[in-house]
């Protein structure tokens, strides 16, 4: 018996020691990774340093004077974070920066939960956020949770950002119509919003994210209300539109059970570049849907390192070239008027910026409630 | 002075764990209640009012007491003459299919979901375009966007539960009964139905309870599957809440939390009552060796039923997993020239943020594991062991903690252990480690408990006479006796801890993302066939461990 009992512990021993090891000797594989991560990013560090050996850094501080630790919470794909985190250690060796990814409705909720959780004097486990649209910054800047900062060159941005310096826009991820041209040709489909609701042949062949859940989601439903009225909800509702999550879609559309779906630009780009799919994106010619994403420092006060210089330092790279250099790569677009580069594959930005659908910000944050059960009443559970 | 000093030891281990129960799991689920009424502050009905007189959260409600109940119903259906086959009749290859319906309880519902999600769906489903056109049918058969799609998918992931209760229940039954059954002359079948049917009432309930609890707090699957056929389930609807971000997006949450609480203690109630009441003493503990009943010539047919059944059920959900993992272009065959790769199980098995989770899943549910065995081996033994009153009160509680939906026993967690109660273990691996014991103890509890029954008090009763201590007989008579229930209930709390989704989605962070977050998020959020390919390594794990296990202790030790 004893025996058996050595046996059985020796084996649960060795179970989590097996596992612990594959954290350690991933080392090996992780710098093959890195190698190639940073061979993707070589281009965008070449155009940086250029750009900002052109502009040298205001602040006078130098970026070895970033210290201490940063925790950000972002929504980001987890590919680009890897290969910022190696540029960030680069660009400010002595600080601890740390991201946390998540998607954009569990961030929230962990704020929502931690903000509850912490009451008037307790603090967030973050430093910054850089997830989530406009709407959010306006409930989370009137609920007093952020830092104000006067970023210089506000002035290049191409989309909104708050007067007072409480968030800025740091990406622009574009809501677009995607098919499949290995299954259906571009003729037979929808090329605009209003069709896709609409058109006959695409009942019960549609898809699109959940509002509910997705920011970016959310955000469209907003401008297409706006646009087309409470009217188009009922519609996307008779299409029989199926609400779920991106990779979910875009294997439906890959293997025919949809034809056409609504969907983030950059996550169709990540597909054809990654995988060479030969999935397409339509930028509908009601207008694409430019949702630009945020970056946000907490209030000193609440954040959980209480270090508002490198959280300052840190939105000043992502804002310049170089930071946008990574947005680029990871499939978004830039917010700066002075910079050129498109993602893999995608329209300019200047281009897609000539016929967008605009987004009513404040009414996202203010009616929320109201929009989202009008959505879920037409279009998550129909009636009956 | 010796034995006082015994007793203390006794006592203090007891009540320390009692204490841990009301501080981790009474107290956060009580605040969870308090909360839903004083969200404001003060007393208001005001939520409860907002959420239940919406009609689209009575559908919800709807749908997951009839998911749920028919899950339960066609799991038991499924899983008593399974049982029976494999463990009572001479079946050809039951232990392979014991080994077989074992496995589904060890890999993560949600990825059975992914697979009959590409198997079924209405459109392009594999196997419902061969069905069609093996039957030349006009359209598809089958829906997976349904409410059947989702009983379906909910039932071939949770009858092991029953199956596993139900084996057990089996395998300690009396067989004299039986035998008397068969020498006054009724048939195998009769004596099935009179004598072993009867006999188990109480097991069958207990399983059909566990399953329907399991369905009804289940989240992984109803997102994967009711989400695109507009079918809303409590859970799924909690996490919306839930995600909304805003502070009475929380309290709408909770509100309908209780809702789910209160439906599994009614559950819990029926349970006790009815097998409170009959509980049969079936366990003689000596004889331990059931009877075979031989199956004559439907030894062959049975055998084939069973291998059908198995093929549909395990299988080919399980292979789908294992080509998807293969697959570059999904609208195309694994076969087609270009499309099979290995990128994706390269990635799943190289990068840096799921190798770390592997860890964190690994750790988190080996201190689960051990911490729940322990309580339940304690628990247990206050429960046959002594004579206090109120002994049964932490049974219950561990009840309870299992039959409390995960989202409830999450967010009770987040409000009550971030600080302001003076506890502080938000964003730590423990709030994890807790909450996967509150939830998985139960399995556990049940293995040792019926060992305790087992083992006849008379031994230890000897070793105190012999002057053992408490420690002392638990160590050198008890623990022996049971190491391979011990054993089989560890393993039972930490295959579901392992891949645990729901709670671990809502208590991450910064660093204690688990595995079954990563497996969720892949197959969201990033690439499907990643998230195939992270599945199709946690079932090559769990099936080794499993032999192993079952090889190195030469069958003794594997669930």
């Amino acid at each position: 018996m004893k025996k058996l009992t050595a046996v059985a512990m020796s084996f649960i021993m060795a179970a989590s020691l097996v596992a612990c090891g594959g954290g350690g000797s991933s080392s090996g594989s992780s710098a093959t990774e890195a190698e190639k991560t940073t061979a993707a990013a070589e281009t965008a560090e070449a155009a940086g340093e250029t750009e900002a050996a052109e502009t040298p850094d205001e602040g006078g501080a130098s970026a070895e004077d970033v210290t201490g630790k940063v925790v950000i919470y972002t929504s980001m794909y987890e590919d680009i974070i890897a290969m910022v985190d190696e540029k960030l250690e680069e660009v400010f060796p002595n600080a601890d920066i740390e991201f946390f990814y998540g998607g954009t409705g569990t961030l929230q909720s962990k704020v929502a939960a931690e903000i509850d959780a912490a009451g008037d004097s307790g603090k967030l486990g973050c430093d910054m956020l850089m997830v989530a649209e406009p709407a959010y910054s306006l409930e989370l800047k009137e609920m007093g949770l952020l830092h104000a900062y006067d970023y210089a060159e506000k002035d290049k941005l191409l989309f909104d950002y708050d007067e007072e310096g409480y968030w800025y826009p740091v990406r622009v991820c574009n809501m677009v119509l995607a098919y499949n041209p290995e299954m259906y040709s571009k003729e037979e489909l929808p090329t605009n919003f209003k069709d896709f609701a609409t058109d006959e042949n695409l009942k019960g062949y549609v898809s699109m994210g959940n509002p509910l859940t997705s920011g970016t989601s959310y955000a469209a439903i907003v401008a297409l209300q706006d646009a087309y009225g409470d009217e188009y909800f009922a519609q996307l509702g008779s299409q029989e539109t199926a609400v779920e999550s991106g990779s979910v879609a875009l294997t439906k559309l890959e293997t025919g059970e949809c034809k056409e779906i609504m969907i983030l630009e950059e996550s169709v780009l990540k597909k054809r570049e990654e995988e060479g799919s030969l999935l397409e994106v339509i930028y509908p010619d009601d207008g694409t849907i430019a949702i630009p994403s945020t970056i946000m420092t907490i209030d000193e006060a609440k954040s959980a390192n209480e270090n508002i210089a490198a959280c300052e330092a840190i939105t000043d790279w992502f804002l310049s070239p170089e930071g946008q250099e990574y947005i680029v790569a990871g499939w978004m677009h830039s917010v700066r008027s002075d910079f050129d580069q498109a993602p893999y594959d995608a329209l300019p930005t200047a281009e897609i910026l000539k016929n967008t659908m605009p987004v009513d910000w404040e009414r996202c944050f203010r009616e929320r409630e109201e929009i989202r059960t009008l959505f879920q009443e037409n279009v998550t559970v129909p009636e009956g | 002075m010796q034995k006082k000093h015994y007793f203390d030891i006794k006592w203090a281990v007891i009540l320390v764990i009692v204490a841990f129960l009301l501080v981790f799991q009474v107290f956060p689920l009580l605040y969870l209640v308090y909360r839903s009424f004083f969200s404001t502050g003060k007393f208001s009905l005001e939520g409860f009012s907002r959420i239940y007189t919406y009609e689209m959260n009575w559908s919800c409600l709807k749908n997951t007491i009839i998911t749920a109940g028919f899950a339960m119903i066609f799991g038991v259906i499924l899983a008593f003459p399974l049982a029976w086959l494999v463990g009572r009749t001479n079946l050809y290859g039951k232990k392979f299919f014991r080994f077989l319906f074992v496995t589904t309880y060890m890999v993560p519902p949600y990825v059975g979901a992914m697979a009959w999600l590409r198997l079924l769906n209405p459109k392009v489903g594999t196997l419902n375009v061969f069905i069609k056109n093996l039957l030349h049918l006009s359209e598809n058969p089958f829906n997976i966007y349904s409410i059947w799609g989702l009983v379906w998918v909910l039932t071939t992931f949770y009858y092991p539960y029953a199956f596993i209760t139900i084996s057990r229940a089996m395998e300690k039954m009396d067989p004299s009964l039986e035998e008397a059954s068969r020498i006054s002359g009724a048939s195998p079948l009769k004596t099935l139905f009179t004598v072993t049917l009867p006999l188990m009432m109480p097991s069958i309930v207990a399983a059909a309870l566990l399953v329907f609890v399991a369905a009804a707090s289940c989240y992984g699957i109803p997102s994967i599957i009711g989400a695109p056929g507009q079918l809303y389930t409590v859970t799924t609807r909690i996490m919306d809440y839930v995600s909304v971000g805003s502070q009475q997006g929380l309290t709408d949450a909770t509100v309908l939390a209780v809702f789910l609480m209160a439906i599994a203690l009614l559950v819990l109630y029926i349970s006790n009552f009815v097998v409170g009441k009959k509980d049969y003493i079936t366990v003689s503990g000596k004889s331990t060796r059931p009877n075979i009943v031989d199956l004559g010539k439907w030894r062959i047919p049975i055998t084939i039923l069973v291998s059908i059944f198995a093929l549909i059920v395990v299988i080919i959900p399980f292979a789908t997993v294992f080509m998807t993992s293969f697959t570059t272009n999904m609208g195309k065959s694994l076969f087609a020239p270009g499309n099979f790769t290995l990128k994706f199980w390269n990635t799943a098995l190289t990068r840096k943020s799921i190798l770390g989770s592997t860890k964190n899943s690994v750790i988190s549910a080996v201190w689960a594991a051990t911490l729940g065995m322990i309580v339940c081996l304690v628990m247990a033994y206050l429960l046959k062991r002594t004579n206090v009153k109120g002994k049964a009160v932490p049974d219950f509680l561990i009840t309870v903690g299992s039959g409390t939906p995960s989202v409830v026993i999450a967010l009770a967690l987040i409000m009550t252990m971030s600080g302001r109660f003076g506890v502080n273990i938000y964003n730590t691996i423990f709030i994890m480690i807790v909450a996967y014991m509150i939830k998985y103890m139960l399995m556990g509890m049940r293995t040792v408990v019926s060992a305790f029954s087992q083992v006849s008090p008379s031994l230890e009763e000897a070793a105190q006479i012999s002057g053992a201590g408490w420690l002392r007989r638990l160590k050198d008579v008890l623990f022996p006796l049971i190491i391979p229930s011990i054993v089989a209930g560890w393993f039972l709390i930490f295959m579901p801890c392992f891949y645990e989704l729901t709670m671990s989605n809502l208590l991450y962070s910064t660093d204690t993302k688990t595995l079954g977050v990563e497996l969720f998020t892949y197959q969201t959020y990033h690439s499907q066939q990643t998230a195939s390919a992270l599945a199709g390594g946690i079932l090559i794990m769990v099936i080794g461990l499993n032999v192993i296990l079952d090889k190195v202790t030469k069958g003794k030790f594997s669930i």
